[in-house]
């Protein structure tokens, strides 16, 4: 027992001491998990970018109207052609034109602004936009109503006075309706609550199939042949290398979990299911790294290999692009992946407050995936190591 | 010319040959440089199912019987964001037709709203529908302004003792009055490459940088076991090792854009540009790329520690340029950061392509990315070689 222990131990120290890791296991996916939550976690802001022709009065309060109407974040450019190119290359959803003399026309009537959008998307700032200049009108259709039915009795300051001092009518919002949609689905998670739990089961899975290099390395090296010179069996190393494979799993994940936490805020669920959630995925992952590394020739085989097999793996399975925009066929394959069931479990604990119950399945199935990646590798490794075949 | 540049120029390009026949026979370079993007292109491109901005449009339900409440059903009719218009008994039957997603949004009228001042008009939708949400806020808001006005006028008519019926015709025609502000739409075409290619390129530019240190790489491979002294030994000058090296990258990263570009277009339906421009900007990155990877193999230690290093800045780099996914660009720090990357300029230059212009369109970001390739060459030629005599 003590030599299994000794071998699995091996491997932590490993990872933990080859320097070039220091990135790679514990900068890089927080690095990750903090872009993602940038770039997608969180209400989408728009941008909207706005040439102003002066500084009036009118102007400013159109300005001001669009800044509160929506979440809409506003980029005062200089000039149209800065606008245009802007909007073109999507660094601003769309921009607003105010031209010089704004509240002049407006008092006239005759006000014009532009709304540039691209021509591959329809410029959903306009309602926005819409509701800004509408805001603008009001004394305006008094006035001109007023002129007509009693013509000279209109003062428009006197007007201004009055509408400043009367109440306006109202526009609340309210969500009703239950839950349907994309948008409910994800409603309600911490900004980086998706890119941890997707991130960590790409990452335990990539750094346990990169390390799995390790183990071809052992043998090119011919270490493992030293091993059983000692009083170790075939046996006893194999499963040595198994639990040295699942350490470095493990330490992968726990580490994600805890500075996630710490520095973002991440919320995990339910913890003895997160803490299963993890358990068993790192047992998939150990097994997968077994197997590539009883099958693989060279060590940089393995790792090219491993590297390109956990990236494509993790797409497949929800991990880069959420299981949910999947159309049905894809969602089906993805079953094949470890990825999906443990996204899937993930979903369940943190968006619904599930319990271990719950995930039940998701486990059940991520444990048999391990059980058999594990068996497949132990055969082919006995083989090897025992000399016969490999 | 010069005899032993002559010598100089064979002995590189033999150098050359003989890597990239190497190169080419060893499996491990081809999975990052030509199937793991390819591969995760081709994953992404299934389980996105085209994420494009989706046109605005909503069926609005309005609930009440009032004249207002009329009035203002008519109005959305021809309006462009709304595809339907229903009149709806009571907010009940609103909730449920929001819920069984017949309706996006829900307007309610109370019967009273023109009657004064102060009056509120409620907007529903599903939880988390930001869209259909703004669309409802904006039309509402629409109509709330026009019964300001209205009541506006009617409050001015009586206080100029206006008789009843004109104080009604006052309101009536402010609220039918036209807007003094006419929001025009423009369109621009977009300089912003399509999902699908996006992707491809995202990818194909990503793993260049990993591609390019195969050559690189090897020089620092060669020294640490020995034969770099012997190809010094050798009648030919120094330099010429080193191009033939340096060279071995070019030539592997031409090869493997060039076939990422023609299988994305062939098979993914990716729409990289003008063929010429393509051409060029490519062979720009691929010298960026090249000389980047020089200067960090002249600063590494070891060969590994070369290899760690060169994929931490391809890392960093491509996550900042927005190789993975497009980052919130906006203004100020990131927007400066981003254009540290060569990944940024070259994505950039592509999307300068999209509208169909040639060449031209791609000097600046062509010039760049050439000043990255010069830059580099210039650190690689003046920094101190930190390599450790082993």
């Amino acid at each position: 027992m003590r030599s299994v222990l000794a071998i699995g131990g091996v491997a932590v120290v490993r990872l933990v001491r080859d320097r070039g890791n220091l990135f790679f296991v514990f900068v890089f996916p927080l690095l990750l998990v903090l872009l993602i939550g940038m770039s997608f976690g969180g209400s989408q802001q728009r941008r909207l970018a706005v040439v102003t022709g002066d500084a009036g009065p009118a102007t400013d309060s159109l300005v001001r109207s669009v800044e509160q109407a929506g979440s809409v974040v506003v980029d005062r450019l200089g000039d149209a052609a800065a606008a245009r190119e802007a909007v073109a290359r999507g660094t601003v959803d769309g921009a607003l034109l105010v031209p010089a003399g704004y509240g002049d026309d407006l008092a006239a009537g005759t006000a014009q602004v532009e709304l540039i959008g691209r021509a591959d998307q329809q410029a959903g700032l306009r309602p926005v936009v819409e509701q800004a200049t509408a805001a603008q009108a009001t004394v305006h259709r008094a006035a001109a109503a007023l002129g007509r039915v009693l013509p000279g009795s209109v003062d428009a300051r006197a007007l201004e006075r009055l509408h400043a001092g009367v109440p306006e009518t109202a526009v609340s919002t309210r969500a009703v309706g239950g839950q349907a949609g994309l948008a409910a689905e994800f409603a309600g998670l911490g900004q980086f609550d998706l890119g941890a739990s997707s991130q960590l089961l790409l990452f335990v899975f990539v750094t346990s199939l990169s390390a799995s290099s390790a183990l071809v390395e052992d043998r090119e090296l011919g270490m493992t042949a030293r091993v059983l010179t000692t009083p170790t069996t075939p046996r006893q190393l194999i499963a040595g290398l198994g639990i040295g494979r699942y350490a470095v799993a493990l330490a992968q994940g726990l580490y994600i979990i805890a500075a996630t936490r710490l520095i973002f805020g991440v919320d995990w669920g339910d913890p003895v299911g997160a803490g299963l959630i993890l358990a068993v995925f790192s047992g998939v992952s150990a097994g997968a790294a077994m197997l590539l590394g009883s099958h693989a020739d060279n060590d940089a085989q393995a790792s090219g290999l491993g590297v390109g097999l956990a990236l494509g793996l993790a797409a497949l399975g929800g991990s880069m692009a959420p299981l949910e925009v999947f159309p049905d066929t894809m969602r089906t394959i993805a079953r094949a992946t470890p990825h999906a069931w443990g996204n899937e479990a993930f979903a369940e604990l943190v968006r619904r407050d599930g319990s271990v119950a719950d995930i039940a399945p998701q486990l059940g199935v991520l444990a048999a995936m391990a059980v058999g990646l594990y068996a497949l590798a132990a055969v082919r490794l006995r083989r090897r190591v025992s000399g016969t075949g490999g | 010319m010069d005899r032993s540049l002559v010598a100089g120029l064979r002995a590189a390009l033999l150098i050359t040959a003989k890597d990239l026949r190497q190169r080419v026979r060893d499996r491990s370079a081809w999975l990052f440089a030509v199937v793991v993007p390819f591969g995760l292109a081709v994953i992404f491109s299934l389980v996105l199912p085209g994420f494009e901005a989706g046109d605005v449009a909503v069926r609005v339900g309005v609930v009440g019987t009032s004249p207002t409440a009329e009035r203002f059903a008519a109005s959305l009719e021809d309006l462009d964001v709304v595809t339907g218009v229903e009149r709806v008994a009571d907010e009940q039957a609103a909730t449920s037709a929001l819920s069984a997603s017949e309706l996006d949004v829900a307007v309610l009228v109370p019967a009273d709203l023109a009657d004064g001042p102060g009056g509120t008009l409620e907007v529903l939708a599903r939880p988390g529908e930001t869209v259909a949400s703004e669309v409802g806020r904006s039309l509402a808001a629409g109509l709330a302004h026009r019964v300001d006005a209205a009541v506006l006028a009617a409050i001015a008519a009586r206080a100029a003792g206006a008789s009843g019926g004109r104080v009604a015709d006052a309101a009536r025609l402010a609220a039918a009055a036209p807007s003094p502000v006419q929001v025009v739409g423009a369109s621009t075409a977009p300089r912003q490459l399509d999902a699908t290619t996006y992707l491809a390129a995202g990818m194909a530019v990503f793993f260049l940088f990993f591609t390019v240190q195969l050559g690189v790489t090897s020089l620092l491979e060669e020294r640490q076991r020995g034969t770099w002294t012997r190809l010094r030994a050798a009648p030919v000058p120094p330099w010429s090792v080193v191009a033939g090296k340096v060279l071995t990258s070019i030539v592997l990263g031409l090869i493997s854009m060039a076939v990422l570009i023609v299988g994305t277009s062939a098979l993914l339906g990716a729409s990289w540009g003008d063929p010429v421009a393509v051409a060029v900007l490519t062979a720009a990155g691929v010298l960026a790329a090249c000389s980047l990877v020089a200067v960090v193999g002249k600063l590494a230690r070891t060969a590994e520690q070369a290899g760690a290093w060169q994929s931490i800045v391809a890392i960093v780099l491509g996550m900042l340029g927005g190789a993975f996914f497009p980052l919130d660009r906006g203004t100020g720090l990131v927007a400066a950061l981003t254009d540290l990357s060569p990944h940024a300029w070259y994505l950039r230059g592509l999307g300068d392509l999209a509208a169909g212009a040639g060449v031209r369109a791609v000097t600046t970001e062509t010039a760049v990315l050439v000043a990255f390739a010069g830059g580099g060459v210039l650190l690689a030629a003046v920094l101190p070689a930190r390599w450790a005599r082993s």
